[in-house]
């Protein structure tokens, strides 16, 4: 990577180009990690508590010593975080995310996602785990700190296709996922507002943190076609004929109304909602990410 | 005026036709499904259709094919074509063409045809032109043009119907020759027939004359119903005395309304010998066999008879039965010839007795007129032909109507012989003994000899081996027969007057070949036996139409017809006589009186029976408009051919003009809206 700037390589088109999910996620990070100024978010302990008594078979290196010369008692800190947190992603693999207006689908881009931001969570001694959901769930990586290349490798392998039931999926995760943590949903949500609340709604009952990064291609947003064309629905085989002129001020209303109502439904049960274009750099779409994991983690 | 194409080749360019509409097509492909990866939102917006396809495309592609179209006939050269004589005439040349076939003797059918012939002539203009042909297998002209229309209504009422069958073709090409000589007007042929429908054999259609019309008057019978004698069958046996034959005719029915009960007589020598009575079924044969009549000493006709119905014509059928058909066959032998070397052949002419054939040995002698008197045919074997004054009294016997067979083998393959009379020459021998023999390669299918192998072909013949025979170089003015497969001939025929001698390279012992273990062998050496004894027909009747000529020479020959004319067959045509009528022909010498030295009998084709019509448009159908010497009469000035020939310059004006127009409202953004579907929100306006 001699020679190019690591930012450049958070622009989609750049990204397209990388085939190694591993290099890929690494050297997102990296560039992510190196445009930022030192922060008080990084780092696995960053934010003091208070202090607690030595107790035999506590780190040595984390008695504090200044104390000691004070008291002459062994007193140990305490910070925020301290604890590992478990990340689970969870990537929509139905056909609708096969899509793209280049060579980066939305499938592409939610694979490098997440495998940044597995990446990041693995630097700051996440357990991260992976389902894939389509019709069903098709892959589960468990979270732990070693599945990491696991993941990676499970997301390479990843093929979108067939008719997506995402709520059916997130309600599968929901009941097997006793431990709670994070929760990131890379999808496209083409699913009723009101029934992936409630899906999501069962994750947050259940104590996790859920954050949703909408994708959406801008062939998708914007329409691009400037005469008649007949559309087929990816995933049901349906077709339409549409005419920009006279429908795309619809759709695009529609759209709107859809991601707003997403919006306010996810915020009613504490979901963050991201939307993302896939001709956006990744780089927002972890800062999102990192602010979300701030807040999980911001516990004793 | 008509409209023709000097080049019309180039309108196979008209195929380019297809290629706007392609075009058409591939715009169309364009138009597949884009993936999208959700409706969802797009269902819900209530939408309605509307098609404008042909308002948006259709004028293009109209364009197109038409402007390609119009080059395309610009490059064939498109020519105006005047009728000839127009403007210059308004008569018109009519030929009457009137079937007189057999069939035409049908009760409901030749006055029919009399009264509309008649009409049409009265029907003339008094500056038309008319010509009456009469047809049936052939063609006569008993009427050229005229203007006198009286005359030609007076051939017409003397026509009859006769004894052959029908062929329009005939009519066609009488009508050409006489429309040819004819400069004038319009023409037109009207045919009188009863349209039978064996009249238009495959592949004899004919052209008519070109540019003439043709008018059909069909005449006959509603229903094709008829009963006819179809055939004849005598079987010889033996008995007391000349030993006796048995008669069996086939008697044929067609489309009848009902089962019919007819009665059938049988006439030998014009005393009755046998009646049966019998019912024909609607559409079939049925066969009626006579008891045993004795062998009658002379040649006599023989006559079966059902009851008359509307076509009596075909209710009578003629044959002669022949007293004593035994043939004698001379076979000359050379003195080495071992006694068992023409066994097969000897045995094989023996076998049957229709004729019979008895054969008389002779190692070579002397043949004079006193020893061939009588003789049907001399068959030398692997033996030359006497030369000299006997090898001139044998010539002049073949000239008289003998036939002489050289069976060539390995001993005349050696020696040769001398002489034209033989047709060919020996060129040493071919041995194929190394190769497991030789077969035949090709034989003349048409040719009596091989009449009992027609449909076959060679198939029958071919698997005969020879190991070893003759080299054969046929002599000019021979006709070879058949052929080995290497080419060679193997068998060799030339007429001698009313004679015939061929030369056979076939081996007929057994040494030098297979061929008389074969089932080919019998057939074919009996065949060629009597075809060189000129009794080749073994039918007891011809059809009427074919030359007949006497088997036997008779001097000063003189032949009654079945009406009691008397013709005297000409001797530059081979003393042949054309078969006009149905009945038996006798032949007598100097004068038509005593025994006849010969008789045949003549019977009209049996395809003239079936009195099926042939419907008005087959026969369109199959006849063609050819097109070249009446146009080609009219010689044009250049300055007219230019003039006829300029179309041309105007179909690529236009061509060009609407290819303008084309790109013109291409450029205009005609097509602005490929898509053929125009979508309106529900409750918008388009």
């Amino acid at each position: 990577m001699t020679g190019v700037a690591p930012a450049t390589l958070l622009d989609p088109s750049v990204l397209a180009r990388i085939g190694d999910l591993s290099l890929l996620a690494r050297t997102v990070v990296d560039g992510f990690l190196h445009g930022l100024h030192r922060s008080l978010r990084i780092g696995s302990s960053f934010d003091f508590a208070e202090h607690r008594a030595y107790q035999p078979g506590d780190d040595l290196r984390r008695i504090d010593w200044r104390l000691f010369g004070r008291t002459d008692k062994y007193f140990l800190k305490t910070y925020e975080a301290d604890t590992n947190a478990d990340v689970l992603f969870v990537l929509d693999v139905s056909a609708s995310m096969d899509y793209g207006a280049g060579p980066l689908t939305k499938f592409g881009y939610g694979r490098a996602l997440i495998a940044s931001l597995a990446w990041l969570s693995q630097r700051q001694g996440d357990r991260v785990g992976l389902v894939t959901i389509g019709g069903d769930l098709v892959d589960v990586v468990p979270s732990s700190t070693r599945h990491l290349q696991l993941l990676l490798h499970t997301l390479a392998r990843a093929v979108p296709g067939g008719e997506g039931r995402l709520p059916t999926g997130l309600e599968r995760v929901a009941r097997f996922r006793g431990r709670s943590g994070v929760v990131v949903l890379v999808s496209d949500c083409y699913e009723e507002p009101a029934v992936l609340e409630r899906s999501l709604g069962g994750l947050r009952a259940r104590g996790h943190d859920v954050i949703v990064f909408h994708l959406l291609s801008p062939a998708e947003r914007d329409l691009p076609w400037e005469s008649a064309v007949t559309l087929e629905d990816a995933e049901s085989g349906a077709r339409l004929p549409f005419l920009p002129d006279v429908l795309r001020p619809r759709y695009q209303a529609l759209l709107a109304e859809h991601q707003q109502a997403l919006r306010d439904g996810l915020a009613r049960n504490r979901v963050d909602y991201v939307p993302v274009s896939t001709d956006q750099p990744l780089d927002g779409a972890l800062h999102a990410y990192l602010d979300r994991r701030m807040l999980a983690t911001r516990m004793r | 005026m008509g409209l023709g194409f000097l080049l019309p080749a180039f309108l196979a360019g008209m195929a380019a036709l297809a290629i706007p509409v392609l075009l058409h097509l591939r715009q169309r492909e364009r138009e597949k499904p884009q993936a999208f990866p959700s409706l969802m939102f797009l269902s819900r917006i209530p939408i309605r259709t509307a098609q404008r396809r042909r308002i948006t495309d259709w004028p293009l592609l109209l364009l197109r094919a038409i402007a390609l179209a119009l080059l395309v006939a610009a490059f064939a050269r498109p020519l105006f074509r005047r009728a000839v004589g127009a403007g210059s005439s308004a008569t018109r040349s009519v030929v009457v063409l009137m079937d007189r076939s057999l069939s035409m003797g049908h009760r409901e059918s030749w006055q029919a045809a009399e009264d509309s012939a008649l009409a049409v002539v009265a029907g003339l203009g008094s500056n038309d032109r008319v010509a009456v042909v009469a047809f049936d297998e052939e063609a006569t002209v008993p009427q050229p043009f005229t203007l006198d229309h009286a005359a030609a209504a007076a051939v017409i009422r003397s026509l009859r119907p006769g004894a052959r069958g029908t062929r329009y073709a005939s009519a066609w090409r009488a009508a050409r020759q006489l429309l040819d000589r004819d400069s004038t007007s319009r023409a037109e042929l009207v045919l009188v027939s009863d349209l039978q429908k064996s009249g238009s054999a495959p592949g004899s259609a004919g052209a008519l004359p070109p540019g003439a019309a043709l008018r059909v008057v069909p005449v006959g019978p509603a229903s094709p119903a008829n009963t006819a004698v179809s055939a004849i069958d005598l079987e010889r046996r033996p008995g007391a005395g000349r030993g006796e034959v048995v008669v069996a005719a086939r008697i044929r029915s067609y489309a009848l309304p009902a089962p019919r009960r007819v009665h059938i007589t049988m006439t030998l020598g014009g005393r009755e010998r046998g009646q049966r009575e019998v019912t024909l079924p609607v559409d079939g044969s049925t066969r009626v066999a006579f008891d045993p009549v004795p062998l009658p000493e002379g040649n006599l006709p023989l006559t079966v008879s059902v009851d008359p119905d509307a076509l009596s014509a075909d209710d009578v059928m003629h044959a002669v039965v022949p007293a004593d058909a035994a043939q004698r066959v001379i076979l000359v032998l050379p003195p080495s010839a071992p006694p068992g070397e023409t066994m097969f052949l000897e045995r094989a002419l023996a076998i049957g007795n229709d004729p019979q054939i008895t054969i008389e040995r002779r190692v070579t002698g002397v043949l004079d007129p006193a020893t061939l008197r009588g003789v049907a045919a001399v068959i030398f074997y692997d033996v030359a032909p006497p030369g000299g004054s006997a090898g001139a009294a044998l010539s002049a016997w073949v000239n008289a109507g003998g036939g002489v067979i050289v069976a060539a083998g390995e001993r005349l393959a050696v020696r040769g012989f001398d002489g034209s009379f033989v047709p060919g020459r020996l060129r040493g021998l071919a041995d194929r003994s190394a190769e497991r023999g030789g077969t035949l390669g090709a034989v003349v299918e048409e040719h009596p000899v091989f009449s009992a192998f027609r449909g076959s072909g060679i198939a029958a013949l071919s698997a005969a081996h020879f190991f070893r025979y003759p080299r054969v170089e046929a002599a000019t003015g021979s006709q070879v027969l058949a052929r080995f497969d290497d080419d060679l001939p193997a068998l060799v025929e030339r007429r001698d007057g009313l004679g015939r001698v061929l030369l056979a390279a076939l081996p007929l012992n057994n040494e030098a070949g297979d061929f008389p273990r074969q089932a080919a062998f019998l057939p074919l050496v009996r065949r060629l036996v009597l075809h060189a004894a000129g009794s080749t027909s073994g039918s007891p009747w011809e059809i009427t139409g074919e030359a007949w000529r006497p088997s036997v020479a008779i001097p000063d020959l003189v032949v009654a017809a079945p009406s009691g004319a008397l013709e005297r067959p000409d001797s530059a045509h081979g003393g042949a006589l054309l078969l006009e009528e149905s009945g038996i022909y006798s032949a007598y010498s100097v004068r038509a009186s005593g025994v006849p030295a010969a008789l045949v009998a003549a019977n009209p084709p049996r395809a003239e029976s079936d009195l099926t019509r042939l419907p008005r448009e087959e026969l369109l159908l199959g006849v063609s408009d050819a097109d070249t010497s009446r146009a080609s009469r009219h010689v044009a000035t250049a300055e007219e051919l230019e003039q006829r020939q300029q179309v041309w310059r105007w179909l690529l004006l236009v061509a060009a003009l609407l290819l303008l127009i084309e790109s013109w409202l291409v450029g205009r953004g005609w097509r602005a809206r490929p898509g053929r579907t125009i979508i309106v929100p529900d409750g918008g306006v388009s």
